[in-house]
Formats: C-alpha cells, sequence, structure tokens
C-alpha cells in the first residue's frame, strides 16, 4: 500500500506544507513591505477563496471575509510566532473570520429543491459517470455541516495533516478525527450509488 | 485479545483519510500499514479516500453552490411541486408566467379533446360500395403551425395512420393506427418536434 503523494495546487504550490519563504515573507510583512503581502496574497487567495467558500453559501461574503483575513494578516504578521506553520496561521484567521460572518449572517434557507436527488443509474459512458458522480459529490457536500465540509476539504483538497486542521479550527485533534469519521461516512452513504462497484 | 483488534481498526480507519493524503509519518503510518494488510474494510475505505481526493480537485465550492442554486430555480419553475392552493391565492398563482402557460396548454388540450368527441358523436356516412365500416379513431394528432402539408404526410406515413377524420376546426386529426402499436406510435409523435400534442382516445363504436 502506498499513500497517494502531496497534493499540488492550480498554481503547482505543495499543499500541505508551508514553503520556507513564507515566513520570510511574514516577517517582511510585519515591517511593512506591501510588495511582500502581495506576493503573500498571491499565494494564498485561491486557497483561502477555496477554503471560505466551502465555510460560507452566502457568495457575496467570500471576497469581504477573504479581505477582512488578509487585513489582519497585514496588521498582525508581526504576532506571528512561528510556533506553527504560516499557512496553519492564515488558514485559522480565515476561519475564524469565516465563523463570524456566518454568525452576522446565517446561511440562507433554501428553498426545497426539486430534485437534489442523483440518479443512481449510471451513465453509458466514463463521461456521463464522471459528471454524475461530480453532481452526486457536490449535492452531498452541501448537506454536510460547515464543520465537517471543512475538515473535509482541508484534508482531501488542500491536504492538511489532523494536527493542523486541528490547529486551525482550533478544536482538539479527536475531534476533527471525530468530524472527518462522520463526514465521510456521510459521503460515501450518498455516493454509494454513483460509485457502485467501485467500492 | 478482540478489543484490542478492534481498537486498531478503529485507530487505523480514523487516520486513512490522512494517510490516502501522505500526512501520517512514523509510528501511526505503520500502524496503519499493518492493519491495511489484513483488514478489507479499511482497504476499501482507502480506495473510497483516494477516490475523493481525485475528485476534489474538480470541486469549486463557489461556482457548484451558484449553479446549483441557479439550476434549482429552474427546476422549480418549469416542474412546480404539487400542493394544494387556497382559493385566495390562486388567482395570484396563475398569474405567474408558467403557471399561466401550462393553464393555456390544459385549455387548448380541453378545447381540441371537446372536438374529438364532437366529430365522432356525428353519424358515419359510407358509401353504398364500401368494403366495410371504416375503422375507429384511436388517436388524436395535432401539428404545429409551421409544419408543412409534406411533413404532415410524411409523418402520418411513417406512423401508418390512416386519417379518419379531420382537420378539426382546431387542427387536429382523428387517425386510426393498429392497436399494437399505439403505444410506440405515441411516443415517436411525442417526440416529433413538429407535433403539437398526440394523445390516445379510446372512444366506443358508434
Amino acid at each position: 500500500m502506498s499513500s497517494s503523494g502531496i497534493l499540488k495546487t492550480s498554481t503547482g504550490e505543495t499543499m500541505g506544507s508551508t514553503k520556507p519563504d513564507d515566513r520570510e515573507l511574514l516577517t517582511r510583512v510585519a515591517c511593512g513591505n506591501l510588495e511582500a503581502f502581495e506576493r503573500l496574497y498571491r499565494l494564498y487567495q485561491l486557497r483561502l477563496t477555496r477554503f471560505l467558500a466551502t465555510l460560507l453559501k452566502r457568495p457575496e461574503l467570500i471576497e469581504e471575509v477573504l479581505d477582512d483575513t488578509m487585513m489582519v494578516v497585514w496588521q498582525s504578521a508581526g504576532c506571528f510566532r512561528g510556533s506553527s506553520k504560516a499557512s496553519t496561521w492564515i488558514f485559522a484567521i480565515a476561519y475564524r473570520k469565516a465563523l463570524k460572518a456566518r454568525a452576522r449572517w446565517p446561511d440562507p434557507v433554501e428553498e426545497p429543491a426539486v430534485d437534489n436527488r442523483v440518479s443512481e443509474e449510471p451513465g453509458p459512458d466514463d463521461g456521463v459517470h464522471q459528471r454524475h458522480l461530480h453532481d452526486a459529490l457536490v449535492v452531498a457536500m452541501s448537506r454536510l455541516s460547515a464543520d465537517h465540509r471543512a475538515v473535509v476539504d482541508l484534508t482531501y483538497f488542500h491536504g492538511l495533516g489532523y494536527r493542523e486542521i486541528a490547529e486551525i479550527m482550533g478544536c482538539p485533534v479527536d475531534t476533527v478525527k471525530t468530524r472527518m469519521f462522520h463526514a465521510r461516512r456521510r459521503l460515501k452513504d450518498a455516493l454509494a450509488g454513483s460509485l457502485g462497484d467501485w467500492l | 485479545m478482540a478489543d484490542r483488534a478492534t481498537n486498531a481498526h478503529e485507530q487505523a480507519e480514523a487516520l486513512l483519510p490522512w494517510y490516502a493524503a501522505g500526512r501520517l509519518e512514523g509510528k501511526e503510518r505503520a500502524l496503519v500499514e499493518k492493519h491495511l494488510g489484513s483488514c478489507v474494510a479499511c482497504q476499501r475505505q482507502l480506495r473510497f479516500d483516494h477516490r475523493m481526493i481525485q475528485e476534489f480537485p474538480a470541486l469549486d465550492p463557489r461556482f457548484d453552490s451558484s449553479w446549483a442554486r441557479l439550476r434549482g430555480r429552474i427546476q422549480r419553475e418549469t416542474r412546480p411541486p404539487r400542493r394544494i392552493v387556497p382559493w385566495t391565492g390562486a388567482w395570484d398563482l396563475l398569474k405567474r408566467p408558467a403557471v399561466a402557460t401550462l393553464a393555456a396548454a390544459q385549455l387548448a388540450f380541453v378545447v381540441v379533446a371537446g372536438a374529438v368527441l364532437l366529430s365522432l358523436s356525428r353519424p358515419q356516412y359510407q358509401a353504398l360500395g364500401s368494403a366495410g365500416p371504416p375503422a375507429s379513431a384511436n388517436l388524436v394528432v395535432m401539428f404545429r403551425s409551421s409544419a408543412t402539408h409534406a411533413q404532415v404526410l410524411e409523418t402520418l406515413r411513417a406512423s401508418s395512420a390512416s386519417i379518419v377524420d379531420g382537420p378539426t376546426s382546431a387542427g387536429a386529426f382523428l387517425v386510426h393506427v393498429p392497436r399494437e402499436r399505439r403505444p410506440a406510435v405515441v411516443a415517436m409523435l411525442q417526440a416529433d418536434p413538429q407535433i403539437q400534442l398526440a394523445q390516445p382516445v379510446d372512444v366506443a363504436a358508434q
């Protein structure tokens, strides 16, 4: 058995590991270096946007919370002591900002969907089947709680370890494992028909 | 002994997502690998985790939630859920474009069906030399106004339909098709873009 290895971002950066220059960038940001901050923003903008979109169901909040997060990074870079990875510190700020935003503007009450179910019959070819699985996964994710979605996405997409996720979410590692356990079971149940014999 | 095995299974199962993501090291990694060698359930779970890691880059929460919202709206507007509408709200409901369109279509169907039944109730006249009584109509077909004469003939010929009556004042034809072929013909006609209405009718012989 072999593990899948480290994931890459769309920009080719290694996920789940902080590049050494992240800390250097934060040090320069702490000195008010706007150029370093722009570089940091470029490195994190896409990852944070996705993370916030996983947590927030109001699209109009995402950019606002992203801006708020990066403003805190700009203003508080000097507080970063290096006890965790720079990425963990930044994601934790984003998580707290997202929680505050959700407290102020709770998730909208979704209108009952006419047909949110995805047919369990496999498609006639791989392309259709892949589309079918994708749609089923989108629906299944939308039915998880925000915390469950965050743990799942930070693991499967961002490739973070459970200790980093616990730091970001400010909870014990066992809570992360329990959330992942339940979220995974719900995803499996929801995707059983789509994955078919594959499981 | 069994407790120890259960404990090892629970520990390994909880760590599998991070093993799949390549985020385990040392003792935890060794624990999972040792357990995977003998646990079919965890091997299956690991396949699931790998598949999710493979699928997640294709997810785009921002796009997916927007699209799901729009798709839900389209579904709601084209297929309104059945519900009992109090009379006080019925007029408001009827004023909605989608509902008004549906109501107009239903009204048109009632008019056509009425015309069909009226024409079937007329006395049947036959020439003295007729070989036998005409086949009774068992299908009503209405073409769109854009259908050409040639298309009408070709469609009726292709469906083995013989005209019994029509066109009625509403533009409908009463046709007869062999009983055993009727479901297939109805399906074929309903799929034809030039057909506005294809509906079986069962009328007792006059």
